[in-house]
């Protein structure tokens, strides 16, 4: 006999879920590129060419703004539901891409992701197979150590094969069968399984008149914003969005890849319409970049970059925090960008938001002393 | 092992070239051809018996899954099933007596496996992991010697070290080989040593950063509280916080040279006197007198690992893992008392294990965790399987992949937390199928005619004969095979 214990039912109710997203822009975006402090001279002299003036910024209401390709982040902005933190990274200095990313996904230097630590810690995680969603080709860093993570590209990938219908049915009866806690979970998982088959076979209308790019990124916002309407239990998933690493012609290579950011996240945010008051979205990076431009028209790796959080309640319309004076006369560090915002600063009150135990919060970001910005209040 | 004629004719052949090139080494591409997959040729037999008998017992609790071949060779060990078990069971716990040539060269081709301490550094991380995550997996569907991959498995998770963490990617390799395969089946308090003084460890436990207190810094009491929670005498072993204090003031002074601090000797495990505390400390109530430096180790290490919790600690895991989630106190009692009587010798240990009542007679109830379910999938099927990463992919999704649990505790081995991973072993299911395991071949059209009918096929997978609602599902689904595997009986041993 397989014991019973106190799992939620294995309906995938979605209702009590909310849903984390945590989008990766791997490279290192910059920062003072996505949110110009266009009143400060000191970057505009650190940065001639790639300089964002006040004129073309996209307005926020104070002394930032956001870069001009931007524009749909700008729309969900004065919807109150996207917050930014300049000047947001992590304590450790390393320029490396793969540290530094290992690092921030880790949650510091330890063993396994943040996001599965949060999720390992919640009860009713087991009841899903569906309750960690990776939409890469491999297992990303941040969910290492989860329960259970469904790597995917496509929600083919869950199918029990062609007729299976039969299949499914026999295993019915047998599970039915069982008197212990097996049959109880084999009973939930085909109820599961039929959600998902109804979403395979049903051509995805996005709602509200939302429209999602047609790429890599995009299809992979859908995929996760079908999931979560489907309420199968998802309760956290990453994406990620390449490129950033803007060393030489940045103009060139990151404003189609903002258009990518915005694009989608705005067609995510229509598409969840109402979902998203429990829907989380952040967007983090693993350093921003330096503030002088170098002789490329390019920055290099730096220090402090930009954090977005969208949704779930957060108080948005609001910018926590600013880049503050930026000093490029620093020997050290050859010109960075500060971080004042650590990001588990900001990752914690979303994860609490998110049903994480408060006592267990220093189990989530281990030895580090958190200091939450409140960005709901 | 059966040998073809054309075989020994080429032996034949073979022995007389070498003989006459007066070489005392084999060519490897001649020994190549003596070292086949076991032939399984049937017919076969499987269990016949409407519950699970001696024979199905042992082979489920103390292997990853039978092979098609197992239930004959085993029945043939003695003439009653009783004894055909207990002789097995005798078999297994001598692994060093197994012959494994086939698992040896398939293995080989994991290079970095082999690879000296020191020359880990040159590799890729991501390759280590893959070489580690893929031969274990490898290992534990074509290794005779099963129980020996069963125990590593145990002890892996015992003293779990998650690769991801620091200089872990290139220390875990060697951990693995040098302190958990070395000692599966050996001596508990040698294998705590090892485990003790393994970079691999040092690094996840942060024993590296132990250092006596001083103005700025106090002891790292995180390893000195794992080896005492999770690595001897269990959480309710009886130890205070003091006690753990006092480890970690024991153990100060002990580092390992790391990737970003040193550029020689990366990797060496050292003993630093002038990071030790050598003042006068208790532990578990037992005087450890100051002026001890590097032996302080050694004089934690004798109080805690015989010590009376923890036989009783190692003997509930063990029991949880051959009996029951919720192993009985009497059993408990018997192992516990081998493990002290012997001395923390593990193979005496498991022998007064296999020969408890609780244990011959509690049978089919485990529920299988998912590397154990991909195992006994491949083994039942009889594939030859390359253990590509594909089918680690499988065990991501699983949640139970090798080496991917972030904290010391280690991957649970009770069923709770794997209840939900039904839909992706039936995906995994009807993949293997459909041909969508990559690496793995099989075929089961032979498979069932060398069992010579379907009721006798159902039986070798589920370790008896199958129910009447069993049977008629399988015929009904359309997937024989996926359905046996996908079933609730297929998930319990």
């Amino acid at each position: 006999m397989i014991k019973s214990t106190p799992l939620a039912a294995f309906n995938g109710n979605g209702d009590d879920q909310r849903a984390l997203v945590v989008i990766f822009l791997r490279g290192g975006a910059d920062g003072l590129t996505l949110l110009p402090p266009f009143e400060d001279d000191e970057y505009h002299r650190a940065r001639p060419s790639l300089g964002i003036s006040k004129k073309i910024a996209l307005s926020l209401g104070g002394n930032v703004g956001l870069h001009p390709q931007l524009r749909e982040l700008q729309d969900i902005y004065k919807d109150g539901a996207l917050a930014i933190v300049p000047a947001c990274g992590s304590e450790d200095d390393t320029r490396s891409h793969f540290e530094a990313q290992d690092l921030m996904e880790h949650g510091g230097l330890v063993g396994g992701g943040w996001l599965a630590r949060f999720l390992r810690n919640r009860e009713d995680v087991h009841s899903s197979a569906l309750a960690a969603v990776a939409i890469s080709r491999d297992l990303p860093e941040v969910l290492r150590g989860s329960p259970s993570v469904a790597v995917m590209q496509s929600l083919d990938e869950f199918s029990l094969g062609k007729g299976s219908e039969k299949l499914a049915s026999q295993l019915e009866k047998l599970y039915g069968a069982q008197t212990d806690a097996l049959g109880q979970a084999g009973l939930g998982t085909l109820k599961e399984l039929r959600r998902i088959e109804k979403l395979r076979a049903t051509k995805y209308t996005p709602e509200h008149g939302a429209e999602y790019p047609n790429d890599y990124f995009g299809r992979g916002l859908t995929q996760i914003a079908r999931l979560i309407k489907a309420r199968v239990g998802l309760q956290a998933a990453s994406l990620d969005l390449h490129g950033w690493d803007s060393h030489f012609a940045q103009t060139t290579l990151i404003e189609p890849l903002m258009q990518r950011l915005a694009k989608g996240l705005f067609g995510f945010y229509r598409d969840m319409g109402k979902a998203m008051e429990t829907t989380t979205v952040v967007v983090m990076t693993e350093f921003g970049r330096t503030i002088r431009e170098n002789s490329a028209f390019g920055t290099d790796h730096g220090h402090g970059g930009v954090m977005f959080v969208v949704g779930g309640g957060v108080r948005g319309g609001r910018v926590f925090g600013e880049w503050g004076a930026l000093q490029t006369n620093i020997l050290e560090f050859s010109s960075d960008v500060p971080v004042n915002a650590n990001y588990r600063n900001i990752l914690a009150p979303i994860l609490l938001k998110h049903g994480a135990d408060e006592k267990k919060m220093g189990d989530i970001f281990p030895a580090f002393d958190l200091q939450p910005t409140n960005i709901y209040g | 092992m059966k040998i073809s004629r054309r075989k020994f004719v080429q032996a034949g052949a073979a022995a007389t070239a070498v003989a006459l090139a007066g070489c005392d080494k084999i060519p490897e591409f001649l020994a190549a051809a003596f070292r086949q997959k076991p032939t399984c040729d049937g017919p076969f037999h499987a269990p016949s018996s409407d519950a699970i008998d001696a024979i199905s017992h042992a082979l489920n609790r103390l292997t990853f899954g039978a092979c098609p071949h197992d239930y004959a060779r085993v029945s043939r060990l003695a003439p009653e099933p009783q004894e055909a078990a207990a002789a097995f069971i005798e078999e297994q716990l001598a692994p060093e007596k197994i012959e494994d040539a086939y698992c040896a060269k398939l293995v080989r081709r994991f290079e970095t496996l082999a690879q000296p301490f020191g020359e880990m550094f040159e590799f890729q991380e991501k390759l280590l992991l893959s070489e580690l995550q893929r031969s274990t997996l490898l290992r534990a569907c074509v290794s005779e010697r099963q129980l020996y991959e069963v125990m590593v498995q145990f002890w892996t998770d015992h003293f779990n070290i998650d690769p991801s963490k620091g200089d872990c990617k290139w220390l875990k390799t060697s951990d693995d080989r040098d302190v958990i395969r070395r000692h599966a089946l050996g001596k508990f308090p040698e294998l705590l040593r090892a485990s003790a003084l393994s970079p691999a460890m040092l690094w996840y436990l942060d024993g590296r950063v132990n250092r006596k207190s001083n103005d700025e810094e106090k002891p790292n009491e995180n390893y000195a509280r794992e080896l005492l929670e999770l690595h001897t005498l269990g959480v309710h072993g009886g130890y205070t916080n003091q006690d753990v204090v006092e480890v970690a003031r024991c153990l100060t002074g002990w580092t390992v040279r790391g990737t970003r601090q040193s550029r020689f000797q990366i990797g060496k495990v050292e003993f630093k006197p002038n990071r030790h505390d050598f003042g006068r400390k208790v532990v578990l109530g037992v005087e450890i007198p100051a002026g001890g430096g590097a032996e302080d180790l050694d004089r934690v290490l004798e109080i805690v690992q015989l010590h009376p919790q923890t036989a009783k600690y190692i003997a509930t895991k063990l029991c949880r893992r051959f009996i029951d989630d919720d192993p009985p106190p009497s059993a408990v009692e018997v192992v516990a008392g081998a493990f002290l009587q012997s001395s923390g010798d593990i193979r005496e240990t498991l022998r007064a294990l296999f020969a408890t009542h609780e244990f011959q007679n509690t049978r089919g109830n485990r529920f299988k965790r998912p590397f154990h379910f991909v195992v006994s999938a491949l083994r039942a099927v009889d594939a030859e399987t390359t253990a590509d990463l594909n089918q680690i992919d499988f065990l991501v999704r699983m949640g139970h992949a090798p080496f991917n649990y972030p904290t010391p505790d280690g991957y649970p081995e009770e069923a709770a937390p794997w209840l939900g991973t039904l839909l992706w072993r039936w995906n995994f299911a009807v993949a293997l199928t459909e041909g969508r395991v990559e690496g793995a071949k099989f075929d089961f059209d032979a498979l069932k005619g060398k069992f010579g009918g379907d009721e006798t096929l159902m039986a070798h997978f589920l370790g008896r004969k199958p129910t009447e609602e069993e049977t008629e599902a399988y015929r009904e689904s359309g997937n024989g095979l996926a359905l046996l595997l996908a079933s609730p009986a297929f998930q319990k041993f």
